[in-house]
């Protein structure tokens, strides 16, 4: 039979369902190396092959995959439950400490930020304390410390609903367990503690008493250095004093 | 099916049997973790009995292990390959249960190694299988039937004829239209 009185039973052969006499003729032109018929039946297979990739889709048991390298004298890697469970426990375990200084990590960073906000939150209250003092009616404005052979030197500013705010410099950090002290002198009167503070490393300083004020019975604004619980009246020789001026007539 | 085959066939399996001549076992675990599915899965389909399905997995695998040397690995596909092996001894395991002539050599002709060589790559064989799963749902429904008659369950123009109460004559007419549906489906995506 030719070639052409084949092409039509390719795919039967392809598929080992030809009928004779097509299958011993494709058979004995494969035999004798035909290009035509190869060609063919080659084609026919990968048809045929293609309709294989058509089953509906399934998974086999693992185990045949097992079973099958077995089979095959194929050792499989086998590690056992013993070190698979020991390989899961150093996971945890590694885990909990991973997670747990990342964890101690978060809480003092989170620590570290709540004092920062904290101190933040303080100084602009301090700030806006400062300005409202400085820009409110009726604040006087006392400079203190020129002239003089020993600093500090600086202002204070004194507002009768707002309070008192003093500003000084060259005024170095109080040592170990004393404290500078505030306070409000009144005209004849004794002097009232206006709060604790402590100047900063570059020698300047920013305090301020809140609280009304009776700026026309004031005399003076002053400073000492007191122990570090502060005293309910001075104990030393005035570091600072801010003498009020007297009221216009 | 034919997502797992696109992507398994993406690989060089050409290097896995190599190896296999070699008796690389690892290459054969390979082979299967490249293939098993589709093997299976064929072989469920014609069979329809696991414990069956999965003797006959074995088997196949264990024909291409034992006969990677006969197979040219820098010129063939080795899906083509090993899903007709597949098919071939799951039709043998179906005709022996039924009782049929085996007819098993018949069946091997097309086994021979040397009828792939020369066969593009996997990667292009998985494009046909795509494309050849879309005609064969467009089929009429007879022509369909006599092309799944022929190749899950193995069965000849004339054993078709018998199964379906039908002329031989109308049975190749719908065999003869189907091939020729497919075969244009084939030749289209070689000119592509």
């Amino acid at each position: 039979m030719s070639c052409d009185e084949l092409r039509e039973h390719y795919e039967l052969y392809a598929l080992g369902v030809a009928e004779e006499p097509e299958r011993s003729e494709i058979h004995a032109h494969l035999e004798r190396h035909c290009a035509a018929c190869a060609g063919g039946v080659q084609q026919a297979l990968v048809l045929a092959a293609a309709l294989g990739a058509s089953a509906p889709a399934a998974a086999p048991p693992a185990r045949l995959r097992r079973r099958l390298l077995a089979s095959a004298g194929v050792p499989e890697r086998h590690y056992g439950w013993p070190l698979v469970w020991a390989a899961a426990a150093l996971l945890c375990f590694s885990a909990a400490v991973y997670f747990s200084g990342r964890e101690r990590q978060y809480a003092e960073e989170s620590l570290h930020l709540r004092r920062q906000l904290g101190d933040q939150t303080t100084e602009l209250r301090r700030l806006q304390e400062a300005f409202a003092i400085l820009n409110a009616p009726g604040t006087t404005e006392v400079v203190f410390g020129q002239g003089q052979p020993a600093p500090p030197n600086g202002r204070v500013f004194v507002n009768p609903t707002r309070g008192v705010m003093m500003i000084a410099s060259h005024l170095p950090p109080a040592p170990a367990g004393r404290i500078y002290e505030m306070w409000i002198i009144p005209k004849g009167g004794v002097p009232r503690p206006a709060g604790l503070f402590q100047s900063r490393s570059d020698d300047t300083a920013m305090h301020i008493e809140p609280g009304p004020v009776n700026v026309a019975a004031t005399a003076a604004v002053a400073v000492t250095l007191e122990n570090e619980a502060g005293a309910p009246q001075p104990t030393s020789q005035p570091l600072i004093v801010a003498a009020m001026p007297a009221p216009a007539r | 099916m034919l997502l797992i085959l696109a992507i398994e066939a993406a690989d060089d399996s050409g290097d896995v049997l190599r190896r296999m001549e070699r008796r690389d076992g690892r290459a054969l675990a390979q082979l299967y973790d490249r293939y098993g599915r589709m093997v299976y899965a064929l072989i469920l389909r014609i069979v329809r009995n696991q414990a069956a399905a999965e003797d006959l997995v074995q088997e196949t695998f264990l024909r291409v292990w034992n006969r990677a040397q006969s197979f040219d690995a820098s010129r063939g596909a080795v899906g083509p390959w090993l899903l007709t092996v597949a098919r071939n001894r799951a039709i043998d395991y179906l005709r022996s249960q039924e009782g049929r002539d085996r007819k098993l050599a018949v069946f091997e002709e097309n086994e021979d190694p040397r009828l792939y060589a020369g066969m593009e790559a996997d990667i292009v064989f998985a494009e046909e299988a795509r494309r050849v799963k879309q005609a064969l749902a467009k089929l009429p429904e007879n022509q369909r039937q006599v092309i799944e008659l022929a190749y899950f369950d193995g069965l000849s123009q004339t054993e078709m004829a018998a199964k379906l109460g039908q002329p031989l004559g109308t049975v190749k007419t719908w065999v003869r239209s189907a091939l020729a549906g497919l075969r244009k489906t084939m030749e289209a995506g070689v000119a592509e």
